[in-house]
């Protein structure tokens, strides 16, 4: 994850969870697989980080949390899952449309590669 | 896996024990073993796996908003403040070594003072030697009082021994988690010695009759010498019981001090409920519960010398435990 500064991308965390949780609901571990699996190992969410970001989005009403427990075959374990509310996709759509302003704004300023 | 739950755990020891802080523990613990599950079936060793969870964990001063503790990093000693909450964030570790020395010196501390209380119980038998033999009444009242010093020695030693380590209780101290756990098993394995001899101390004690009443209705109840030796049987298989009971009972309250030392505020405290230590109702029995054990010792020296009714005034100690025990199942609750 060279280069990807986290005081940037810190504001998109709760993007890409609500992202993630959009199809299914999940737990801690695969959504952070998902995020790095999907950003081709780029970028890595610390679980402090995640969990952070759990705890304060359900605070807010965007995700929900529900505890699955093994199934009777004894397969899988106690987890926590999390997933999406109303509230939740509304705050995803508005994250997406201030992302596109932003991208908009700051691309205004990068010149890839060029030189003055 | 056992390096990562003593690091999540390591991590979390100073925390409040709250439910919000509980639950962040829990699943962070979720995702790290789910992580390390992974990489182990992809073929990493336990050292590379552990390695790769530590580093990717991230850093708990991030929790602090969503756990309600701004204040838990960032709190520093300010030397006047001493009020609870202060006190719950600056916590000294004490190392395994110093934690370890200290349950020995207890243990240790256990033995002298059984070994005392025998010796005390022991004296009495003098006396009644001198007047079964014939010997003079001084070599009975000497002997005793030998006993007794000896007994004594054996208690401020001992005392002053563990005295050393008198900073612990007074102290902000806690144990880690590794600590915590030898401690535990040390404890559960010592708990089956423990109720053995408490038993045989026990039923030492019930049936410390059972030669003098044999010497009573066999023909050596008609040998002059042997009248009083029931007696002294008596007291030697008092005195062997009590010491049981003592040693086993000091050895378990050993364990149960070094594993109360983590407080039930923090989260470390949770790995020591089993040892839940009891509290009386209120202060005030509080205190007149902590004089109970001086004040049944005085009255049963003082009777005892009063009268030198010593194969009576015995009767004191079971009769004060029960008593004790009555009260601590009605006053006390769990902490």
């Amino acid at each position: 994850m060279a280069g990807i500064s986290s005081d940037v991308i810190r504001g998109y965390n709760d993007t890409m969870i609500l992202y993630i949780l959009l199809e299914n609901p999940s737990y801690g571990y695969e959504i952070s697989k998902t995020i790095r699996q999907m950003t081709d190992q780029k970028y890595l969410i610390k679980e402090t980080t995640l969990y952070s970001a759990f705890s304060r989005m359900e605070k807010n009403g965007y995700i929900q949390s529900f505890i699955a427990q093994p199934d009777a075959n004894g397969n899988g374990k106690k987890r926590t899952y999390y997933q999406i509310t109303e509230l939740g996709r509304q705050y995803y759509e508005e994250k997406c449309e201030e992302w596109f302003l932003t991208k908009e704004v700051v691309e205004n300023f990068i010149q890839k590669g060029a030189e003055k | 896996m056992n390096t990562l739950k003593s690091y999540l755990e390591s991590m979390f020891a100073k925390m409040p024990n709250t439910r919000e802080v509980l639950r962040a523990k829990d699943e962070l613990w979720q995702m790290m073993e789910d992580k390390y599950m992974e990489l182990i079936a992809e073929g990493k060793n336990e050292n590379e796996a552990v390695g790769t969870v530590i580093s990717e964990f991230g850093n708990l001063e991030e929790l602090s908003g969503v756990l309600g503790l701004e204040n838990a990093f960032s709190y520093q000693p300010t030397g006047g403040d001493t009020t609870q909450e202060a006190g719950i964030y600056d916590r000294q570790p004490l190392s395994f070594e110093e934690a370890k020395q200290y349950v020995d010196e207890l243990v240790r501390q256990g033995f002298f003072v059984s070994i005392g209380v025998m010796l005390c119980i022991f004296s009495v038998i003098w006396p009644i030697l001198c007047e079964t033999f014939n010997w003079s009444q001084a070599l009975g009242v000497t002997g005793m009082m030998l006993f007794i010093a000896a007994a004594v020695f054996l208690f401020v030693y001992s005392g002053i021994m563990v005295g050393k380590w008198d900073y612990i209780k007074k102290g902000n101290y806690m144990i880690d988690f590794d600590t915590a756990k030898v401690m535990q098993n040390e404890q559960s394995r010592f708990r089956k010695d423990y109720a053995v001899r408490l038993t045989i101390g026990i039923i030492l004690c019930v049936l410390c009759w059972l030669p003098s009443m044999v010497i009573e209705e066999t023909a050596l109840g008609r040998i002059d010498q042997f009248e009083n030796m029931g007696a002294v049987f008596l007291f030697i298989i008092v005195g062997i019981g009590v010491m049981m009971i003592v040693y086993s009972s000091m050895t378990m309250e050993a364990y149960k001090q070094i594993l109360k030392i983590n407080d039930i505020r923090l989260v470390s405290g949770n790995y020591v409920r089993a040892s839940g230590k009891e509290k009386y109702i209120n202060p005030t029995v509080e205190t007149i519960m902590s004089l109970y054990w001086p004040t049944v010792t005085s009255v049963y020296l003082i009777w005892s010398f009063l009268t030198f009714d010593w194969h009576l005034t015995w009767v004191i100690w079971p009769v004060a435990a029960i008593i004790s025990g009555v009260v601590k199942a009605n006053l006390t609750v769990k902490e």
